[in-house]
């Protein structure tokens, strides 16, 4: 058998135009068909558990811990006893030793206003996000688990401050697949190394195809992120279909000895699908095509937004393609992550001008374009600051027991704040949402039932909220 | 602070206390009605009443419910406000209890009444408030769902394996086995109407035994040489395997399968990821032992207590040692806060991957509550939980990011020899520095020097944040830059000043901060450092004379990160006399300063050599003399301690002295709500006889690992005879081979199981003749792929009528791609990761050795690894997954590693100009397929080919690698 290069992109068209678009025709009959795609792409899309009302999540990751004392979470009290030496139930110490610590109150160091139509507080920490005040839902009694980074970042991301667990964006996709047959369910843009690193987007015991693909790392540019082996540097594209289509031929050729085999069949299938991949995927990524205007809207081209813009912008990119779960990092490889302000809070500046415009961009892109809907966008830490200065010092400690998330689009109400903390801003005491609860309500607008959400390993079931989580129902709309 | 609560005590308190709860008089009994019951309903009985939820067994809809309580034991201790946990659980102030109610905090009016309600003795009506309800059904525990340990006796994989009879031979199949295996396994196809498969051809069956016994593909020669024996197969395919057992590559490969189950790594990975670097000590005696095949049951007592048991020599001791790193090396999250909470999730991973690797149980289900489904109590669990708590698995529990143990190995008696007499140089040497240290602290400091003359990242008192009223002073002279500052010793605690240096390059700095003594200073003046590994504490005795020329006292040696957080803060809480900061000085330790940028190399030429003068020196000549000999013992000190002969280390665990002990049940494992102590001990369904009595000044270790190590034990010979069946035919005789359990599936052929786990036994429990025995059965033998017969009466070949197809693993990929590339490094042991590799961020894998020597790290693969299924090693794995994903295209395609092995394997191929291109084609199959090219195969390469470049014949040999009979054993 002589394969020209033809053939193989007419075959590969033919392919497309089918619905199953996966197969090896010659001989394998449709139930053969259908096993070997099922075997090869356990990612086809599927429903969840009732109708969704969010087909997506985007996941802006502000690694280190931002201080809500300092940006959406107005604490008049604090400017009131600013300076003041008082007894704090201190987490840190309390994990350590089991007793609080003393803390001088500290005063927010941006300005806090009341925003937009709905009056929401927001200081100048985020000009951008505050001018978006009515967006967004605000959940100001956030809780958590696990005081240092590690802990604290494995639990947001898995459930599970210690124990090897799925990551949030695995479970989704093994709950609803991918909407894009050419794309990975779940991509985690520019992802840390630190703080449990590739746990954070990895499948645990799930099967492998769900876990998250990283593009680019942190400490890269995202100018320079792409999909990995998604080109053979040494050929030109003629020379690779040649190549794809030599190993079709042979594996056709050694399939035809053994009929019947499911599992080869697919791997056989895998080099189609790859194919596929290797000419749409970077296009997905591919930020020249998009106007002056968009570019702008991210703070593209200009510092310091150049770079957190173009994860955004990606991000849109990817959702629109049908990408269930993207998650934009913003951290960087330390221990001590980016917005870990513990001796010098001024520094949270710096990173809020990082993220501030991109994160706005994205907020209104998604709108105008009206993705916004039916895509969730979550802003959010591992856990948030204390209001009192760490050892007396200027800067902020860990804080899980009260923090801020934001939610926009998919569902949730916006120009809405849920919860409080105590009149310090140090404890969730009203209205109290815990991560497995922001897990629960996240998974539920996905049309995900958290409790049934579940996969056997080891003899038992297991779930992103263990045996815990609620639906906050009232911050839906 | 809990054992207040534990059982005994409470009774008692309630006995005392009796009189006064039951006559609760009038007044109380109105307080309780009129503002502690509104405030129950109101806030609590959604969770915690009968016909609503009853929460943890703890209601609180009648006076019973507080006093008896729930799963932590009693709610309210009357009149003790401060040991009630209803009282702790409300102040949110949660320890051992969650914070309730959970949803919103009370207002501080309403915990201020449930304190006056409990310091008033916590009176209530005695008849039930709400309902009718017993006393006894609110406070009773929840049942035992799963099997009680009496009805697991009776579950098989807790009867001990029975003898059994070897099957008869049917009519069909008598001429058909070869061994006993073989009856065992036919003997089942009968009644199904199944008959077997053809045997494998002699080419697939060895590549299959290659691949199976030593994880590389046959050599052609090799192969060829088995093809044409012509001997009978049986006889030629023995005198194969017993070679290939002989191999030191059956240690690898099989040693790589046990690192699977013992979750193998060289790095913690988890939150802060530290490198294991001693841990491939561990894999070379996982190796070693399966060379020498070293009994089973000894490896389990090594593993478990090496460091406990008797050694005939140092080097058996060096073994056992090594050996117990099986219980250090889990995923462990050294940096956890709680470090209660971190022990006891230490010794979990402990519980659960022992349980899953010997005993095939998971047995961690029971840390929270009784199982679920196996006949494993919650006190089980704690049993064991007493046996490795009293076992140490970190060098301490109080740091903010711990450590683990690292043990001694006993060198031999040359090298002994050698390190002391080395020990005695450098404590020499380090005396006279001392000495001569001491005597130029001595010399007055004249002058004040600026901070740009001074080595290092040097930050003046000026350039500190500073909070409260510090004094600027200049009386005392030698201070760095214009003066420096004193606390004025007042306002204790309000006072700080904070450095936060720019770090220029990651690595390894020593903190310095400059101050000068007086017999007014603090004695102990607290500085906390932030660096790359976590925070650290130190206290700064002012009122001696600065270590470092007299102006700068050392604060220890840190890792720093480029960009990262990092900080040092000095504080004046709880200081008695004056505290004094002057200065901060990181000195680069690692690299060197003269390998970093210039700017932490001092700022200019001229203030470098300066700075390695002191003040003193500059105006005395004596000192000057000092000083340079000072230098010379410094440098030599250096030289010594870096090139010297050194003790060797290995991760390892040890007795915890002075609290060895039973230990207590975590209530809801929760690790600061204790419950009621339990005795030391194994699961009680796997314990034919009477628990041993455990030491009070050992750990137990040694107990668990006979008891797991016996005969008798109805699991352990099982579990490994299984996983050895499964690791050869594809599939377990119990396909779950991690789980036994009642979640498990039951054996296809007990008989059989039963009849191999004996043999092990009696066979001394060698794993190689287990081996043998089943790769010699013709079972073993039989061709892959399913008649169409097999593939519809036995669609999951659950009675091993044909071979399973088996995808090769990760590891095997990577080296027979290495074999065909000419690559393959087989150097055996020996440490693999570069001394100077501090962290697996960044870690570039370039070398071309098995790929079980590929450093381990978990939180940096290699990619192929990542692609192709390597074993989760955050976990105990027995059997790995194997996925068809597009990726494994994508990277066998694309990757550059993959271009360049396929490179150097045309170049093998085109190297001896006067072969043909069919002979050229005909051995590349040889090599990564172990077969000739069929006829259609060959026109098709050689269309590919065609008096083509080496690129051409590269990409040959690359889609040779991506086809799927590569990647496939028939």
């Amino acid at each position: 058998m002589n394969p020209t290069p033809n053939s193989f992109l007419t075959r590969r068209q033919a392919l497309q135009q089918l619905a199953c678009g996966f197969g090896y025709m010659a001989f394998a009959g449709l139930a053969a068909q259908a096993a070997a795609r099922s075997a090869a792409n356990p990612l086809a899309a599927h429903p969840g558990h009732f109708p969704a009302r969010a087909k997506r999540v985007i996941f802006l990751f502000m690694g280190g811990g931002v201080s809500h004392v300092d940006s959406f979470d107005y604490k008049p009290t604090l400017y009131a006893r600013d300076g003041e030496m008082r007894e704090f139930l201190d987490q840190r110490n309390i994990a350590r030793t089991g007793v609080g610590a003393t803390g001088r109150v500290m005063k927010p160091m941006w300005d806090f206003k009341q925003r937009g139509q709905s009056g929401r507080w927001v200081s100048d920490l985020f000009p951008h996000l505050a001018e978006l005040a009515d967006e967004y839902c605000v959940v100001r009694s956030m809780h958590t688990e696990g005081v240092a980074h590690g802990p604290a970042t494995l639990f947001l991301h898995t459930g599970s401050t210690n124990l090897i667990r799925p990551s949030m964006g695995a479970w989704v996709s093994y709950g609803l697949g991918s909407e894009n047959e050419n794309l990975p369910a779940f991509v985690a843009l520019s992802p840390t190394l630190a703080n449990g690193g590739p746990r954070n987007y990895g499948n645990a015991f799930l099967p492998s195809v769900f876990q998250g693909t990283a593009i680019g790392r942190s400490g890269q540019r995202a100018v320079e992120a792409g999909l990995r082996n998604v080109r053979n540097p040494g050929l030109t594209t003629a020379e690779q279909q040649r190549q794809f289509e030599l190993v079709r031929a042979m594996n056709e050729e050694q399939l035809r000895a053994k009929p019947g085999d499911y599992e080869l069949e697919a791997v056989a299938n895998s080099y189609e699908l790859a194919w596929r991949l290797q000419n749409h995927a970077p296009d997905t990524l591919d930020l020249s095509k998009e106007s002056a205007a968009t570019l702008a809207l991210y703070g593209i081209g200009e510092e310091p937004t150049d770079d957190y813009g173009r994860q955004c912008l990606m991000a849109r990119r990817l959702a629109e393609s049908g990408v269930r779960f993207i998650q934009v990092n913003y951290s960087d490889n330390t221990n001590n992550p980016a917005w870990d302000q513990h001796s010098n809070l001024p520094k949270h500046k710096d990173h809020a001008v990082r993220v501030d415009k991109p994160v706005a961009g994205l907020l209104r892109d998604l709108k105008a374009r009206g993705l916004l809907d039916d895509t969730i966008v979550w802003w959010g830490s591992e856990f948030g600051r204390t209001p009192y200065a760490e050892k007396n010092g200027t800067g902020r400690d860990h804080n899980p027991t009260g923090f801020s998330v934001l939610l926009a689009g998919g569902g949730f109400k916006p120009g809405f704040a849920y919860g409080e903390t105590d009149d310090f801003g140090h404890f969730a005491i009203e209205n109290k949402v815990h991560m497995h609860d922001l897990h629960a309500t996240i998974l539920h607008q996905l049309g995900l039932d958290h409790e049934k959400l579940t996969f056997r390993h080891d003899g038992r079931d297991f779930r992103l909220t263990d045996v815990h989580g609620h639906v906050v129902r009232d911050i839906l709309g | 602070m809990l054992s207040c609560f534990s059982f005994p005590a409470v009774i008692a308190a309630l006995a005392l206390l009796g009189g006064s709860i039951r006559g609760a008089d009038a007044g109380d009994l109105e307080f309780f009605e009129k503002k502690i019951r509104p405030l129950l309903v109101e806030r609590c009985y959604e969770c915690h009443s009968e016909g609503k939820k009853i929460k943890a067994g703890l209601r609180l809809d009648h006076t019973e419910g507080w006093r008896r309580g729930g799963d932590s034991g009693p709610a309210v201790v009357p009149g003790n406000v401060e040991g009630s946990p209803l009282i702790k659980a409300v102040r949110y102030t949660g320890l051992e209890f969650e914070a309730m109610p959970p949803k919103s905090q009370l207002t501080h009016a309403e915990t201020a009444l449930l304190e006056e309600w409990v310091k008033r003795g916590s009176p209530g009506p005695d008849a039930a408030m709400a309902s009718a309800a017993t006393p006894d059904t609110a406070a009773a525990k929840p049942k035992q769902v799963g099997l009680t340990v009496a009805e697991g006796r009776k579950f098989w994989a807790f009867i001990p394996p029975a003898k059994s009879d070897v099957p008869a031979a049917s009519p069909t199949t008598k001429n058909w086995p070869r061994t006993d295996i073989d009856r065992f396994i036919a003997a089942e196809w009968e009644s199904k109407g199944l008959t077997p498969a053809p045997d494998a051809n002699r080419a697939a069956l060895f590549r299959r035994a290659s691949f199976d016994l030593t994880g590389l593909p046959p050599t052609p020669e090799a192969l060829e040489a088995f093809v044409r024996d012509v001997r009978p197969t049986a006889g030629a395919f023995a005198s194969v395997v017993d070679a290939m057992l002989a191999a030191p590559q059956f240690g690898e490969r099989w040693g790589r399968r046990w690192l699977d189950v013992a979750r193998f790594a060289e790095s913690s990975g988890g939150g802060r990821t530290l490198l294991f670097k001693d841990a491939w000590r561990y894999r070379d005696y996982v190796v070693e032992t399966f060379n020498r095949d070293v009994p089973f049951d000894r490896f389990v007592r090594e593993q478990l207590a090496g460091d406990l048991l008797p050694a005939a020599t140092p080097e058996d001791k060096r073994r056992q040692i090594t050996a117990t790193a099986f219980l250090a090396l889990g995923p462990t999250n050294y940096e956890e806060q709680n470090k209660d909470a971190l022990r006891m999730d230490i010794l979990d991973e402990q519980i659960d991957t022992l349980g899953k690797a010997f005993l095939g149980m998971t047995i961690g289900c029971a840390r929270c509550h009784d199982h679920k489904f196996d006949p494993i109590p919650n006190r089980d669990y704690y049993a064991l939980a007493g046996i490795l708590r009293s076992t140490h698995t970190l060098h301490n529990y109080t740091d903010n990011v711990a450590k683990w143990v690292d043990a001694t190995l006993p060198a031999d008696p040359a090298v002994e020899t050698e390190i002391v007499a080395h020990e005695a140089q450098i404590a020499t040497l380090e005396k006279q520095i001392g000495k001569l240290r001491a005597a130029a602290g001595n010399a007055s400091l004249a002058k004040s020097v600026t901070a740009a003359s001074l080595p290092g990242i040097v930050l003046d008192d000026t350039q500190a944040k500073v909070v409260g009223e510090w004094k600027h002073s200049t009386a005392m002279p030698g201070f760095v830059g214009e003066g420096y500052l004193s606390d004025d010793n007042a306002e204790k605690g309000k006072r700080t000043v904070t450095f936060t240096p720019v770090i220029p390059q990651t690595g390894r700095y020593e903190v310095r901060l400059a101050y000068n003594a007086a017999e007014s200073r603090s004695t102990n003046t607290p500085i906390t450092i932030l660096h790359a590994d976590g925070e650290s504490a130190v206290v700064l005795n002012q009122r001696e004379r600065p270590s470092v020329d007299g102006r700068f006292g050392s604060l220890g040696t840190f890792r720093f990160e480029k960009d990262g957080a990092g900080y040092v803060l000095v504080s004046t809480e709880g200081t008695t006399g004056y505290v004094i900061v002057d200065a901060l000085q990181l000195i680069p330790i690692e690299p060197r300063a003269d390998l970093l940028p210039a700017v932490l190399a001092g700022t200019a030429g001229v203030a470098k050599s300066a700075v390695t003068k002191t003040m003193a020196e500059l105006v005395d000549p004596a000192a000057r003399k000092n000083a340079a000999e000072l230098k010379r013992l410094e440098a030599e000190l250096k030289k010594l301690t870096t090139a010297g002969p050194k003790r060797e280390l290995a991760m390892s665990v040890r007795e915890a002295a002075g609290e060895i002990g039973d230990t207590e049940i975590r209530i809801r494992g929760v690790a600061r709500n204790l419950g009621a102590k339990v005795p030391r001990g194994f699961l009680q369904v796997a314990t034919p006889g009477e628990m041993p009595q455990f030491s009070a000044t050992e750990s137990g270790r040694r107990e668990l690992a006979d008891w797991i190590a016996s005969a008798e034990n109805p699991l352990t010979a099982r579990v490994i005879t299984n996983r050895t069946w499964a690791w050869l035919l594809g599939a377990g005789l119990v396909r779950t081979v991690d789980n036994f359990g009642t979640t498990g599936e039951r054996p296809s052929h007990p008989a059989l199981l039963d009849h191999l786990a004996r043999q092990f036994v009696a066979d001394g429990w060698s794993i190689k003749k287990l081996v043998r025995a089943i790769v010699l059965s013709r079972t073993y033998r039989l061709a892959a792929g399913a008649t169409p017969d097999a593939a519809r009466l036995d669609p999951d070949n659950r009675l091993f009528s044909h071979a399973n197809r088996r995808r090769l693993e990760a590891e095997e990929i990577r080296d027979a791609i290495l074999a065909a590339s000419g690559r393959l490094d087989l150097t055996v042991g020996g440490p693999n990761i570069s001394a100077a590799t501090t962290s697996e961020y960044g870690y570039v894998f370039a070398d071309t050795r098995r790929s079980l020597y590929t450093p381990a790290f978990r939180n940096r693969r290699l990619e192929l690894f990542e692609v192709f299924d390597f074993a989760d090693i955050n976990a105990s794995v027995g059997q790995r997954a194997a996925s068809v994903v597009a990726p494994q295209a994508l990277f066998l395609m694309n990757h550059p590693w993959m271009t360049e092995q396929a490179k150097l394997a045309a170049q093998r191929t085109l190297a001896s100009a006067d072969r043909t291109d069919s002979a050229r084609v005909e051995e590349a199959y040889r090599v990564a397929l172990g077969r000739a090219p069929t006829a259609r195969e060959r026109t098709l390469a050689l269309d590919f080919v065609h008096a083509g470049s080496v690129e051409i014949w590269a990409q040959f040999h690359q889609s040779l690698f991506a086809s799927v009979d590569f990647r496939y054993l028939d």
